[in-house]
């Protein structure tokens, strides 16, 4: 009997290490697409860009998503230059259209349109509305754990898929082993997988509507030696969204 | 003086006390902008000062009014000639005693420029008033929209508001419909338009008809007793179709509207265009138009032509005609750009290096310079008056 016991406690006490080895990389960035991409959500950004001269340029937007990433619409707030201007992003922005409040004209936007810098930040609109980009563009492998920003994390390669036009040759990602949140995302160049280009840390990591989410996101500029900050305001999951707000109509509003 | 006092004093009473309240938003933009174009060897010059308030409310859920007002004040040359762009061989027909009469004038202006009131409901929107009208997938030209003339230069600057009743009726969340009626003195004279819009994979299309009384003017003849030239107006029917995708990596656009006129001769527009994001984020766009009310031979463009090009009552002169951009973020604040319009019918060409820069968050710098290249007479020649234009842009 205390021979099973022992071995009982020994099984509970090894168990997540095992579990943690069995788990594949394909298993990985299953859960990290999952946790990316809620049924619905709703937020509010401030995105601060820091720019070459060193001057900040500050936008303050919100976003909606629907269908686990498939539907995205992002409104800007302020600042006043753009106030009003939206992106509707369908298809895990294959179909993108873009509204501007001044001319009450919509563009649609061809997929080669996602390479645009969003402002001028460091993101493109491919970086911030692809959903499920991690696990149709890529194919992952899991490479040694490391600790990463303080947290034990599973190391995953993931590179471009043959028939993916994603801007991306491979990413490197670090993955906390408790959430799988990505704490650390390396970006490297279309033609060059060794060109390291940016590099996106993840960090306040707080636990919403049972969904942990990281508060504040920055993404470096390698190349252009700039950085862009995200700071989420206001984050809701599981909301109630009309799939009218998804329309050119919505896109209007 | 007392214009600028009454609008003071329309701003204390009327603005100040609504952007108090809830729910209203006060915002807009000063722009500060000076214009050049060299004539006879001298660098013409105007200045424009213009301020844009915007009043948006959202009265309830479903209702939001919104108004803009502008304020515009012009300096320097305020006065151009015409005949100052133009051949010889067009000044010559000018019938003696009429040559001071081809001048535009630029005059100081107040006024309501966008004024409307929309409802939104689950499966239809209603906008009734002065409001924005942007129709068609061209970027420089759009054949199906009869009520705006892009400005070639610039063709993104916003157009003016129309007097109009409007309905989005969502049949799906692909499909929309809407139908649009712009007033004029009677219903035979007013517009009318009916648009719907789908969806097949990647590509949106759209097929639309319009109705309406087009007011160009015969510029060899002057009209006395209302002091202008001879306004002709003529029903224009227009049936058109454009669609927007992408195909093989390339963003592209059609856009065609053939148009049955009531006395002239009926004419279509096309327009086929495509861009492209590369790599090193250069953006491209490619654009060719054509209009067969423009002509093939530029020695038959007469004073009509150019007159209703100049005051935007026609798109173009010149039948075929061909547009370039190129456009580099040469930092995070600067983007450089070089657009080409090429008029194959008479083989003009217009160079046009432009610059934007972002000099604080709600601060903006616009400039560009216009070189034309074609021969004397032609769509774009050189007596058209090489130039540029610097604009400031503050917003608020």
């Amino acid at each position: 009997m205390k021979k099973i016991m022992i071995s009982g406690i020994i099984i509970m006490l090894l168990a997540p290490a095992l579990y943690s080895q069995e788990l594949t990389g394909e298993d990985i960035i299953q859960k990290v697409n999952e946790l990316f991409n809620p049924q619905t959500s709703y937020g509010k950004a401030k995105m601060t860009i820091v720019t070459t001269s060193g001057s900040k340029r500050t936008f303050i937007y919100e976003s909606w998503s629907k269908n686990r990433g498939e539907k995205n619409l992002v409104r800007y707030l302020e600042p006043s230059r753009v106030k009003g201007q939206a992106v509707l992003m369908l298809n895990h922005a294959d179909d993108i259209w873009m509204f501007f409040p001044r001319t009450q004209r919509v563009r649609k936007l061809a997929t080669h349109a996602k390479k645009q810098k969003m402002q001028g930040s460091d993101f493109s609109y491919e970086d911030m509305g692809s959903g499920d980009a991690f696990i149709n563009d890529f194919s992952p492998k899991r490479l040694e754990d490391e600790k990463m920003e303080g947290n034990n994390c599973y190391k995953l390669e993931l590179t471009r898929k043959q028939n993916s036009d994603i801007s991306y040759s491979r990413l490197i990602m670090w993955v906390i082993k408790e959430s799988f949140v990505p704490v650390v995302i390396d970006y490297y160049d279309e033609d060059d997988p060794a060109l390291w280009l940016k590099r996106l840390v993840q960090s306040n990591i707080r636990v919403i509507d049972n969904i942990p989410t990281a508060m504040k996101i920055v993404m470096y500029n390698k190349n252009d030696n700039t950085q862009t900050e995200l700071e989420l305001l206001e984050v809701k999951y599981n909301v109630t969204l009309d799939d009218n707000m998804f329309t050119e109509r919505g896109l209007k509003k | 003086m007392r214009r600028w006092i009454s609008i003071l004093v329309f701003f204390y009473f009327c603005l100040v006390p609504l952007s108090a309240q809830d729910k209203v938003e006060l915002f807009g933009y000063f722009e500060s902008q000076i214009m050049g174009a060299e004539i006879k060897g001298d660098f013409c010059q105007l200045y424009t000062n213009k301020l844009r308030v915007d009043l948006k409310s959202s009265i309830s859920k479903n209702i939001t009014f919104a108004a803009n007002f502008d304020f515009i004040t012009y300096h320097g040359k305020t006065k151009w000639d015409i005949l100052d762009f133009l051949s010889p061989s067009i000044t010559s027909t000018i019938p003696q005693g009429m040559e001071s009469y081809y001048v535009i004038p630029f005059s100081n202006r107040t006024f309501l420029d966008n004024a409307y009131i929309k409802f939104s409901f689950k499966h239809f929107d209603l906008i009734v008033g002065k409001q924005q009208i942007s129709l068609g997938t061209g970027y420089l030209w759009n054949p199906t929209d009869v009520f705006n003339i892009k400005d070639m230069l610039d063709p993104t600057y916003e157009q003016p508001g129309q007097n109009a009743l409007r309905i989005d009726v969502a049949l799906s969340s692909v499909y929309t419909l809407s139908v649009l009626y712009s007033p004029d003195d009677t219903w035979k004279n007013s517009a009318k338009m009916i648009q719907f819009k789908g969806r097949i994979s990647h590509f949106d299309y759209s097929f639309i008809m319009i109705e309406k009384v087009w007011r160009f003017h015969d510029y060899r003849q002057f009209d006395t007793e209302n002091m202008n030239f001879l306004e002709l107006p003529e029903k224009r029917q227009l049936l058109g179709a454009s669609t927007a995708g992408e195909l093989l990596g390339l963003g592209v656009w059609t856009e065609y509207g053939y148009n049955k006129m009531e006395y002239s001769k009926d004419f279509y527009e096309f327009v086929v265009g495509a861009d492209y994001t590369f790599d090193f984020q250069t953006y491209m766009i490619v654009e060719y138009y054509r209009n067969t009310l423009g002509k093939t031979n530029y020695e038959q463009y007469n004073i009509n032509d150019w007159m209703r090009l100049f005051t935007a009552e026609q798109k173009a002169v010149a039948r075929d005609q061909f547009y370039v951009l190129i456009e580099h973020p040469a930092t995070d604040l600067l983007t450089l750009g070089l657009s080409s319009i090429y008029c194959l019918s008479d083989n003009s060409l217009a160079l046009l290096p432009t610059l934007n820069y972002s000099l604080s968050e709600n601060v903006e710098i616009i400039a560009y310079l216009n070189f034309n290249f074609g021969q004397e007479g032609t769509a774009l020649g050189k007596n058209i008056g090489n130039g540029g234009l610097l604009r400031v842009r503050v917003y608020f």
